[in-house]
């Protein structure tokens, strides 16, 4: 019996793959197939135009002969080359530990990222890495061959530490000179007027923003009883409190902060993706695939 | 076996139990925190702490509760009772009878009443009730323990008879007290059928009896008692030319006569009847009847005087024994210069006093033969000290005595004493200047101080100027001290005579003794002891003991009732028990059949006293053991165990306090490692952030842990 594309797609299900490369690309594939279709049609090798040189460049790309005229580096580009530079964001804090189920915030989070950045490959995009937690911790700057550095990046790394979500933001948006995509996978809990204010700053220097904002259905419930003493997977503080009796009181905050952080994110022309853990990545899949069809190529 | 507590008031301590529950009631589980990914909405909630309804660690809670309970029950001191003891047990109901068998009993209809008594109280018994018998005088005897067999304790009841003694209650009760201590009761009576002398009644508030029994007396005695006894006799010798003659008197105590009574005392000596007196009783109070002296046997004489029979027949006799001779004939030996104003005190001091009367024979030189000093009881060289004949050691070989007192002359004397003084001079003392020397160390237990027992004061208030300092001869048995150490009196046992020496002066030239109120006992009592005539008593009473002479060897002695004796002599020398009235013979082992002493023995006076008691003044004197009372612990080993006594046995609050202890060691162990477990889950400074925290957002309802901080001021 054939096995559904869409349960490729089953975070449960891909979190028992530990190859990367093989997740990546099992989700990419699943969800293409599902899509019939593919945007490598749109791909060209049509020259585009000329740009300067930047660190990371291929040497091979350097037209030499504008070189011999100007005594300055170029790189030849085509309209292939800049479909985008996708970087993605991921929060690597420890709070990104949690998970009621058998994923955590963070494995869902390098899923979609490796699936992401997977994606991007196969439509030619630039792809780079930086994971941060109080500050920026791995950086791989967008490119078509840092693939693999990325997918053994991301399994390298463990959710450990406090995090400061607008600070690392902030550096975020010094890694890129050239605008691109920057997808920001964390678990948002910042301030989001705050993070709004960070993520309008990205987009003054040309990006596309995509902030995938990951929530556990236990952390939006509520878990505990009647008395419970809770741990900021953080800071290590304790609060003792009566959950049955705060529950409601709880959810209504974090809806409120749900809400703020759509509002706000979305004003500031990010798009803003909420994901529960438990859900397929597929909905992060189109989300990506929309905002990329919808903005076209990011200059 | 019941449980009870010294301390009761402690068990109050229970209600600290509120405590451990309160407090995990309160108890927040921090032993497993819950992570989450941020306390960021969390501190935001309105209600932060609230107090836990439920109890989580059962374990914890439970040792705690117990190891307080236990420290409680320690502190309260519980004692484990012993129902034999409390009588808390669901047996059958015993009685205990205490029949008066005493003297008084024989009065005419008493005895009879008693037994009709007894046989009532027998006959009353329900089903399964026991009943004991317990037969008393000066002393109890069980004559049945506690049995459901009433025709075996009626058969013992017919067995016992009014014996010649006295009434001492106090020894029955504990012997009911015992009996019911042996056997388990739920309820018990003890019910004492007597004549209720008030005399009997003396110590009996030293007995207490378990809870649940009761006391009750049945008095059988007349409502109005009639009596006469003798009470006393006076039995001397006197001298009428070359006879001894024996002059007796008997006091005859009246009690309530219809009228004066006219009787004839009769008078036996030695068994024989001597002779008749004729008196008249008076109706109340006391009557001397004088018998005519008749002739005195050598040796010791046994006298009866008996007036005719009343109700109560066994007092109208009584027994004594005359001394083998009633004159102490002494020999003051004197130096010839010596004047009669010098010994006028010792001489004078001599003379008062009879039975037996002191015949001072004034000498200046030992009497020299056998035939002399054999009249005599004791040789006293007064300050001199000649050489001792041979007649004179044989003499005190064979229980003569010497006194060697000293003078301002023997003080002075430089040569050598003979070695029946005891004593080598040195010098003189001299304590003019400081008040005089006063007696110390004095050996009150000594026969020879016998008088002064009930005031030594008398003695130490004697005080000489000069006595010569000597130190005493191992032989010699110092009986008292000058305050310096220097020996005083000395006494030395020669053969079977004696020989004292006394420093200290008996004349008023280097002393004040003439002068003090002991000086007349204490030389009458000197030569009495010295000749071994200690002046005894006539006769003892029943329940006393008699001492025999040290000169009886492996004594036998012969009772009122013809039963043989062998009394087995220790440090204190042999003793006889005197349980009945009459004479007792002592002979010694290899005697030729004389006697070599006799005793009469009476039953106490007090038995002729019929005034009864209240009853109820032998319910207040009985104490039963109630909470109140078993406050009050008595010494007496034989009394049942108080429950101070049985707790203090027991000591169960040790095994309480070490249980508490351990339980509370595992305690610590428990809550220590769960507190380790949340130790290595929770950074240091845990409680302190959330006290902070707790505080900040409380303040400015902002959240307040260090991580959400820094992403709302970033």
């Amino acid at each position: 019996m054939p096995v559904a594309p869409a349960a490729f797609l089953d975070p449960a299900l891909l979190a028992k793959i530990s190859d990367l490369a093989l997740l990546a690309r099992t989700v990419v594939d699943g969800f293409m197939h599902g899509q019939h279709r593919s945007l490598r049609k749109g791909s060209s090798l049509d020259f585009a135009e000329h740009r300067s040189y930047q660190p990371g460049d291929d040497l091979r790309r350097i037209d030499w002969r504008v070189y011999g005229r100007t005594d300055r580096f170029y790189i030849k580009e085509y309209d292939a080359d800049t479909n985008a530079g996708v970087l993605f964001a991921l929060d690597t804090s420890g709070s990104m530990d949690y998970g009621s189920g058998s994923v955590t915030k963070f494995v869902y989070g390098r899923m979609l990222a490796a699936s992401l950045a997977w994606l991007s490959q196969s439509q030619g995009d630039r792809v780079g890495l930086a994971t941060f937690t109080q500050d920026l911790e791995e950086v791989i700057p967008p490119s078509v061959r840092h693939l693999q550095r990325i997918l053994h990046t991301l399994a390298a790394t463990t959710p450990r530490g406090p995090s400061r979500l607008v600070h690392s933001i902030e550096r975020v948006g010094l890694l890129s000179t050239r605008s691109g995509i920057i997808v920001l996978i964390t678990d948002c809990y910042e301030r989001p007027d705050a993070l709004g204010r960070a993520v309008d700053a990205l987009r003054m220097h040309g990006n596309d923003v995509i902030v995938f904002h990951l929530v556990d259905a236990a952390e939006r419930d509520l878990p505990g009883d009647a008395d419970t003493t809770f741990e900021d997977m953080e800071s290590g503080a304790l609060l003792p409190l009566k959950p049955d009796d705060l529950r409601s009181k709880y959810q209504t905050l974090i809806r409120a902060h749900h809400e703020a952080l759509q509002s706000r994110l979305t004003a500031a022309g990010a798009d803003y993706v909420r994901l529960l853990t438990n859900e397929p990545l597929d909905r992060a899949l189109h989300a990506y695939l929309d905002a990329r069809l919808t903005r076209g190529r990011v200059r | 076996m019941g449980l009870g507590f010294l301390v009761p008031a402690f068990l109050a301590g229970l209600a600290a139990l509120v405590v451990p529950i309160l407090l995990h009631l309160r108890h927040r589980d921090r032993d497993r925190p819950m992570r989450f990914p941020s306390l960021m909405f969390l501190e935001q909630l309105p209600i932060r702490t609230e107090s836990r309804q439920r109890i989580t660690d059962w374990p914890l809670l439970l040792l705690r509760l117990l190891a307080l309970a236990l420290l409680v029950f320690a502190f309260a001191r519980p004692v484990l009772k012993d129902r034999r003891v409390v009588g808390a047990d669901n047996r059958t109901k015993a009685v205990v009878i205490l029949l008066d068998r005493s003297l008084s009993m024989g009065y005419a209809g008493v005895w009879p009443r008693a037994l009709d008594s007894a046989r009532a109280v027998i006959d009353r018994l329900d089903g399964k009730d026991r009943v004991a018998l317990v037969a008393y005088d000066d002393a109890a005897e069980v004559m049945q323990r506690l049995t459901e067999d009433r025709a075996a304790v009626r058969g013992v009841l017919g067995a016992v008879q009014p014996m010649r003694r006295g009434t001492r209650l106090a020894p029955a009760l504990r012997s009911a007290r015992q009996l019911l201590l042996d056997a388990p009761f739920a309820a018990a009576e003890v019910i004492v059928i007597s004549d209720l002398q008030r005399a009997s009644a003396a110590g009996i508030a030293g007995v207490e009896f378990p809870a649940g029994v009761q006391v009750r007396g049945i008095g059988v005695g007349s409502d109005t008692w009639v009596n006469s006894a003798v009470r006393s006799l006076d039995a001397r010798r006197v001298r009428e030319g070359d006879r001894t003659l024996l002059a007796v008197k008997a006091r005859v105590q009246s009690h309530a006569l219809p009228a004066i009574r006219p009787v004839t005392a009769s008078l036996s000596v030695n068994g024989r009847d001597a002779t008749t007196a004729t008196a008249t009783l008076a109706r109340d109070g006391e009557t001397v009847i004088t018998f005519t002296p008749v002739p005195a046997p050598d040796g010791a004489v046994s006298v009866r005087v008996a007036i005719p029979a009343d109700s109560l027949v066994a007092d109208d006799t009584l027994v004594a024994v005359v001394p083998r001779d009633d004159l102490l004939r002494v020999a003051l030996v004197t130096p010839p210069d010596m004047s009669a104003s010098e010994t006028l005190y010792l001489q004078q001091a001599l003379g008062i006093g009879r039975a037996p009367q002191v015949q001072v024979e004034r000498l200046t030189a030992v009497p020299a033969t056998a035939a002399a000093l054999a009249r005599t009881g004791v040789v006293m060289f007064w300050d001199m000290a000649p050489d001792a004949p041979a007649a004179l050691t044989s003499w005190v070989n064979d229980g003569g005595g010497i006194v060697l007192a000293t003078g301002r002359r023997l003080a002075a004397r430089r040569t050598a004493l003979p070695s029946y003084a005891g004593i080598t001079f040195s010098g003189l003392a001299d304590r003019v200047s400081d008040r005089g020397g006063t007696l110390r160390d004095v050996r009150a237990e000594h026969a020879l101080f016998a008088p002064f027992r009930e005031a030594q004061d008398a003695l130490t208030a004697v005080r000489a100027w000069r006595y010569p300092r000597g130190d005493a001869s191992p032989s010699a048995d110092i009986l008292a001290r000058f305050d310096d150490g220097v020996p005083a009196v000395l006494e030395q046992r020669i053969g079977n005579g004696r020989a004292m020496t006394l420093t200290v002066p008996l004349d008023n030239q280097y002393g004040d003794f003439p002068l003090q109120p002991a000086y007349l006992p204490f030389v009458r009592q000197l030569v009495l002891h010295t000749s071994g005539r200690d002046a005894a008593p006539l006769w003892l009473t029943t329940g006393e003991s008699w001492s025999l002479p040290a000169t009886l060897s492996n004594p036998v002695v012969t009772g009122p009732t013809g039963a043989l004796t062998r009394p087995q002599a220790d440090s204190a020398g042999a003793a006889v028990p005197l349980p009945d009235a009459g004479l007792y013979t002592a002979y010694a082992e290899r005697a030729s059949g004389e006697p070599g002493a006799v005793l009469a023995v009476n039953v106490p006076p007090s038995e002729s006293e019929l005034t009864p008691m209240d009853t109820t003044e032998l319910l207040l004197g009985v104490r039963t053991t109630s909470a109140e009372s078993a406050a009050a612990s008595r010494a007496d080993g034989d009394t049942p165990m108080t429950v101070e006594e049985m707790e203090r046995r027991q000591n169960p609050w040790r095994v309480l306090l070490i249980v508490a202890a351990l339980l509370l060691l595992a305690e610590t162990i428990l809550g220590t490692r769960g507190r380790r477990g949340m130790a290595r889950r929770v950074v240091p400074n845990t409680t302190s952030n959330v006290a902070s925290n707790t505080a900040s957002t409380r303040s400015a309802g902002a959240p307040a842990s260090t991580a959400s901080r820094a992403r709302f001021d970033t």
